[in-house]
């Protein structure tokens, strides 16, 4: 039977007490849905992780994808999901309705995710690939090209990817070479090599639709000359499915995540691979951005359902593990206790829990920002997405790295059957790895964040954040209990202020290199006091849980959401300290460090 | 068709340590208990939908699928997930579970089954909570139907079903007139053990268990008519026919012994283990 892989009642308590999800359907445009849509979506969730991705997790990493004769085979649980997903309409759920969507809040559809995430990640990643390279299509694609290829990757019969990455072109997309060149049919012809491309190419759907981009011959050169196709593996013709001329020609050998293949893509061998331009020419990078920044909030939400995943395996092998007797106590003739009866056990959970559940929140306080911004106009609205665009490489970032620390302490409670296969937990710490890595390593998001998103309209987003954070603290001050956590996030606050200050000095300068070479210890800081303030967020709902005369298993939940954040400030947000202090001190270290002191 | 599901809600077996016995031994304590519909009858559910459509193009429904249960308001939520899974209507009588047995299920059963006049109704082949398989064969014997339990295959014919019944040493086939009882057991949802009279020769469901709530249904499901009737409506004064006496946890597993030989081991299983 499929193991506890995510906590439900979690979920719930963000959803609707910390997040009021409910009153989103007050307004348009998410007035068809209720709390009772919201429930029975995430029932269907549970049911889909326990019956159709847990059963092959194990299986799916021992037998990972293999390239035969052209197609990459995958394991056939994917098409299960695929259908269900598609059949199901879960696929389209919070695309807009007027691009043949369902329109139910993404808030929602995250903690969907999230179940589906927890119990495979490998296989969840399939539909919500098909789900972005849809949405991308809908949102800058002619109504005629989406018509070919949308009700098809709608209905989880045809996958979507998103092919960017070129052997010379990862992190720096500007030196994208793979070549557009028109012709008189309105179609373009491609030719280029594409690498690192997720579920390309597969034998459980019928055929592959590839977000793509390229340049138009002649097109300017870096960012400004991208342009996006649609180029499908086998394109839609009067006379049905053709070749289109997109090869796989390897399939990548991963650490973890191993269900899900990652491919190496060849594009117009024989001349004739045809792409049809999505929206206006040398705007791809634009448009493709929109997915990305969507898909950064999934890759954090990923690592934060991985270690959640490792949470509860390592909870229960702690319960259950007899080892040792207590400190205090060592009479040998006494029973060995429970090794969660100690103490340095006691804190490696209370860290994972820690990392997972104020990951968790900050996931879905972006993709609230984002709801809210649908259902307000004006400034109000754009007060929601500036927030969400500057808190996403901390949504990003934060669970990416944080996880993976998490996962390893979830290993350690295992001991030396942590290490062994006997166990998912060394499956999950290989499985959580990719996070930091893909969609934009840290260091990328790092530079977003700071070179970009704090700086960007005299910092105007930043300054929202501290309202934001600000507005918080005033409330838990309120709050019998919660004064000096108040006080704590407000001196973690002032430090960024601080640290901010420092480093936008330093961009005023023209120390452009200055200011962004330790951009990812900004990101931790930045990153922890954001998870700080959405813990103070959640200890401010349970106690307002605790007021209403909960029932026992109630109270019992809010008590230990309240030690879990008791932890959170007491161990993890005293970490900003290190970091800060460096910011401050700017001595340039690294800069100066010339390649020839590696020895 | 027109066929009426009853359902049962039952604690999460998959919670079955949740379930706990106060010192009095007098009730099951149902705080905290997670309740979900008893699996069986998910299955009967997944049976009257499939008898109700071409498995080709399951949205064009063939029939009406009406899903009735007994329990308080909070059951509600059962009944919408059926709605959700594909049911079109919902009846709920309002009761509590300590108001019922078997008995009296079966004759607000009756009452309803007079009431909806239905081809057919289908239901678990037992509960998993109190594991009773009872409330079936009472309502077909109120009736006056016919009835097939166990019920592994279902094949629609003119008039009736053919119903092929898990039996001890095999499938016993049996041919049940219209209007009937059927109970359904766990291997009515492999892909081809149901065929109604639409679904084409070779045809199997892809999956294997009670299909997943698409989205717009759940979301048209709160649309749905979800009916409220009182049990004293149905049944009058009549009041419960059993009464349970007392309740215990299952004794705690004892530990092991070794045994130094197999010797040893065959006398064991033969005189204390009385296995063999």
């Amino acid at each position: 039977m499929a193991p506890t892989v995510i906590d439900a009642r979690n979920l719930e308590f963000l959803l609707y007490e910390q997040f009021g999800v409910e009153s989103l359907t007050e307004h348009a445009p998410f007035t068809d849905h209720s709390r009772e849509t919201f429930d029975l979506a995430l029932a269907t969730a549970h049911k889909l992780g326990r019956e159709v991705l847990w059963p092959p997790f194990r299986e799916m990493d021992q037998e990972p994808p293999v390239l035969i004769d052209g197609r990459v085979r995958v394991h056939p649980s994917i098409r299960a999901l695929l259908r269900e997903c598609g059949q199901g309409g879960w696929i389209n759920a919070d695309v807009p309705v007027a691009h043949g969507g369902l329109q139910i809040p993404r808030t929602v559809m995250t903690a969907f995710r999230a179940i589906l995430a927890a119990a495979n990640y490998s296989t969840s990643v399939f539909p919500a690939l098909t789900a972005g390279a849809a949405h991308l299509l809908a949102s800058f694609g002619a109504e005629e090209l989406g018509a070919l290829y949308l009700p098809k990757m709608y209905a989880g019969e045809w996958q979507g990817t998103m092919a960017l990455t070129e052997p010379q072109a990862g992190s720096s997309l500007s030196d994208i070479r793979t070549r557009a060149t028109p012709t008189t049919e309105g179609h373009y012809l491609i030719h280029g090599q594409k690498i690192f491309i997720s579920a390309a190419r597969h034998d459980q759907a019928e055929n592959g639709v590839n977000l793509l981009l390229a340049r138009i011959d002649g097109a300017p050169a870096g960012v400004k000359g991208i342009s996006l196709f649609v180029v499908p593996d086998r394109r839609p013709t009067d006379s049905g499915l053709v070749d289109n001329d997109v090869t796989c020609t390897s399939v990548y050998h991963k650490v973890g995540y191993r269900g899900a293949p990652i491919t190496q893509l060849s594009l117009g061998d024989a001349g004739d691979c045809r792409g049809w331009l999505v929206g206006q020419p040398h705007s791809g990078l634009r448009y493709m951005f929109q997915m990305m920044n969507e898909a950064r909030i999934e890759v954090g939400l990923g690592a934060t359902a991985i270690a959640s995943a490792a949470y509860h395996a390592a909870l229960d092998y702690a319960r259950h593990r007899p080892q040792g007797r207590p400190i205090t106590s060592k009479d040998p003739a006494q029973a060995q206790v429970p090794i969660i009866e100690h103490a340095d056990v006691k804190r490696m959970l209370l860290f994972q829990r820690a990392v997972v559940e104020g990951s968790l929140s900050l996931v879905l306080q972006c993709t609230h920002y984002s709801d809210l911004a649908q259902t307000l106009q004006g400034d109000a609205r754009e007060r929601c997405e500036l927030l969400l665009d500057l808190l996403t490489p901390a949504a990003k970032s934060y669970p990416a790295e944080q996880a993976i620390l998490a996962v390893s302490q979830g290993l350690q409670c295992l001991g030396g059957y942590g290490y062994c296969a006997d166990f998912a937990l060394e499956q999950y710490y290989r499985d959580v790895r990719i996070h930091t890595i893909h969609e934009g390593t840290t260091g990328i998001q790092a530079l977003d964040l700071l070179g970009r998103k704090v700086v960007r309209d005299g910092g105007k987003a930043m300054f929202l954040f501290l309202d934001e954070v600000g507005t918080s603290i005033s409330e838990a001050r309120g709050v019998a209990g919660l004064g000096a956590h108040a006080a704590q996030l407000q001196a973690a606050l002032d430090r960024l202020t601080a640290v901010t200050q420092h480093l936008t000095g330093l961009a005023l300068e023209g120390k452009i290199d200055l200011f962004l070479a330790d951009a990812t210890l900004y990101l931790e800081v930045f990153g922890t006091v954001a998870v700080a303030w959405q813990w103070l967020r959640q200890a401010m709902t349970a106690e307002r849980g605790l007021e209403r005369d909960p029932s026992e298993a109630d109270a019992r939940f809010y008590r230990s959401k309240l030690s879990a954040f008791r932890f959170f400030f007491a161990y993890e947000l005293p970490k900003v300290e290190g970091p800060a202090a460096r910011l401050l001190d700017s001595d340039g270290l690294t800069l100066k460090t010339e390649e020839e002191l590696f020895a | 068709m027109k066929i009426l599901v009853a359902l049962k809600r039952v604690a999460d077996p998959a919670n079955h340590n949740k379930v706990k016995i106060p010192a009095a031994g007098d009730k099951i304590d149902t705080a905290g208990l997670e309740w979900q519909i008893n699996p069986f009858d998910l299955y009967a559910l997944e049976t009257a939908l499939r008898l109700t459509e071409d498995g080709k193009a399951p949205k064009t429904r063939l029939g009406e699928v009406v899903a009735v249960t007994l329990g308080p308001a909070e059951t509600e939520t059962n009944l919408r997930s059926a709605l959700a899974t594909g049911a079109d209507r919902a009846i709920r009588v309002d009761t509590t579970d300590d108001a019922l047995d078997g008995r009296l299920v079966a004759a607000a059963l009756q009452k309803l089954v007079e009431e909806e006049k239905p081809d057919l109704v289908l239901m678990g082949k037992q509960v998993v909570d109190g594991e009773n398989n009872y409330v079936g064969q009472a309502l077909a014997e109120l009736l006056d139907w016919p009835m097939a339990t166990f019920a592994a295959t279902i094949k629609e014919e003119a008039g009736g079903l053919l119903v092929g019944r898990e039996v001890d040493g095999g499938v016993s086939t049996l041919r049940v007139k219209f209007p009937a009882v059927v109970t359904v057991d766990l291997r009515i949802v492999a892909p081809d053990s149901v065929r109604s009279s639409k679904t084409a020769e070779g045809f199997k469901y892809p999956y294997e268990e009670v299909r997943f709530a698409p989205l717009p249904a759940i979301m048209q499901a709160k649309k749905k008519p979800l009916a409220v009737k009182k049990l004293a409506d149905l049944v009058g004064g009549a009041t419960l026919s059993s009464k349970y006496v007392k309740f215990e946890a299952p004794p705690a597993r004892k530990a092991g012994v070794k045994v130094k030989d197999v010797q040893e081991l065959v006398q064991k299983l033969a005189t204390e283990a009385k296995a063999i």
